[in-house]
């Protein structure tokens, strides 16, 4: 009996599910599952549902500062999340601009990583948070870092059967966190989007910024990240703009151009950095 | 076996049974089966907002909501609003300050303003825009809508 919907108690119990069911979808918030059902691109026998399994919810703080972010915590809750605090606000303010309120009510961070359409608010922020990824196959967890847990348009480093239990999170540094989202209206798709951090110690500070919107998978170069650490000029920023630009695939769609997204990227760059340096500058 | 799963929900503080495939969303057995047409069919994608109901109190869209997924939950739609407080101000104010035209999207509009008064007595502009964003009119271009829900919450106040 392969249809029909499963409510397993455990992860260990969803995986033998999936295991047996091989076709089966997993199904947390259905924000984006029951869409694609809808539009018929999805039309799944069995469904696995997350909602009953207790370890997937909440977050819990780690030896060392991290948080482990369970894998049903709805955007609504990780938009109102206090111990998403310093450089870790990129991860709350993305959550508080995906879709709308009655959206952030039922999407789950698992399922939007799951999905990982590269429009999401999720992806980008969570590289740019320097998050991980924590995968539970039978018997084992992995964790991989999130830039190279999204690896295509929607297509992640979940193999068959397996499923995203958590978001790991580095401990929360001090600066600032911010995402900056450019769509045509509130609630849409990024056209691009800019996830920052900016650490700040005694002098220097230290940047890490993802790029949304402009390619199969969130956009990071680590030339462009050393340019906006230490003590950063107008040209350096000027350069890692040139650098996103360079690195970026996007495509045209009714968002916007592949050549107005390109546009946008330095001068989105540009705002999201002074907007952080400023606000590091006022914390001294 | 049956490809239809037996499903028992509550709806607007009735208890039903109904037997439905698995991809049947909540929005089809409310308008299809349960003949409850407030809830709309706009979008069908989640954008729209027009089949805002909510679920154990929470304000989600039925078109996103698999019906086998909601067993045991309550679920609350325009029709069975009518004798809330909130409902009936914010209706009030809807009509006195001309916030519908077509009315489509009103079901929703409600469920999602009552929503927001229910968490924030007295919200600004900006915070009915940003609470409604995801409710869209095509026809009065919001400010009566905004200006409908402040003047509700003004009224509940006193």
């Amino acid at each position: 009996m392969n249809t029909g919907l499963f409510h397993p108690a455990s992860v260990d119990e969803a995986l033998e599910l999936l295991a047996r069911m091989p076709d089966a979808k997993i199904i947390s918030g259905g924000a984006s599952l029951v869409a694609m059902i809808n539009a018929r691109l999805a039309d799944p026998a069995a469904l696995v549902s997350l909602a009953r399994i207790g370890e997937l919810k909440g977050v819990s703080e780690e030896p060392g500062g991290g948080l482990r972010v369970g894998a049903m915590m709805r955007h609504r809750d990780a938009a109102a999340e206090k111990r998403f605090a310093g450089t870790l606000m990129v991860i709350q303010k993305a959550a508080s601009v995906i879709a709308s309120e009655t959206v952030r009510n039922m999407g789950t961070i698992g399922g939007a990583v799951s999905h990982a359409d590269p429009g999401l608010d999720y992806p980008p922020a969570l590289v740019a948070a320097e998050a991980s990824i924590e995968i539970a196959a039978p018997g084992v967890r992995r964790r991989v870092p999130a830039e190279a847990f999204f690896v295509d348009w929607y297509a992640t480093a979940l193999g068959p059967g397996e499923m995203v239990s958590a978001v790991h999170l580095p401990a929360a540094r001090p600066g600032v966190g911010l995402y900056h989202k450019f769509a045509r209206v509130s609630g849409d798709y990024a056209t691009v989007s800019v996830a920052l951090t900016m650490v700040r110690d005694a002098k220097a500070i230290a940047t890490r910024v993802a790029i949304g919107g402009c390619g199969p998978r969130p956009l990071l170069v680590e030339e462009a990240n050393r340019l906006l650490s230490g003590n950063p000029s107008a040209e350096d920023l000027r350069r890692a703009g040139e650098l996103l630009q360079a690195a970026a695939d996007p495509i045209d769609d009714v968002r916007g151009s592949a050549e107005y997204r390109l546009m946008l990227i330095p001068r989105m760059l540009a705002r999201a950095f002074e907007e952080a340096r400023a606000s590091v500058g006022a914390m001294k | 076996m049956s490809n239809t799963l037996h499903v028992k929900i509550k709806v607007n503080d009735s208890s039903v049974a109904l037997d439905v495939p698995l991809s049947e969303t909540l929005l089809t057995t409310l308008r299809d089966r349960l003949q409850l047409t407030g809830a709309k069919r706009g979008c069908n994608q989640g954008v729209c907002g027009a089949c805002t109901v909510t679920i154990d109190g929470v304000p989600v869209r039925a078109c996103l909501s698999l019906t086998a997924c909601c067993e045991g939950q309550s679920v609350l739609t325009i029709e069975g609003a009518g004798a809330d407080r909130v409902i009936a101000a914010l209706q009030d104010a809807f009509i006195e300050e001309g916030a519908l035209q077509c009315g489509f999207c009103t079901p929703g509009q409600l469920i999602a303003a009552r929503a927001l008064l229910e968490r924030n007595a007295e919200p600004s502009v900006e915070e009915v825009q940003q609470s409604m964003s995801g409710n869209l009119c095509r026809c009065t271009g919001y400010r009566k809508i905004i200006d409908a829900v402040r003047k509700a919450a003004q009224r509940l106040q006193s």
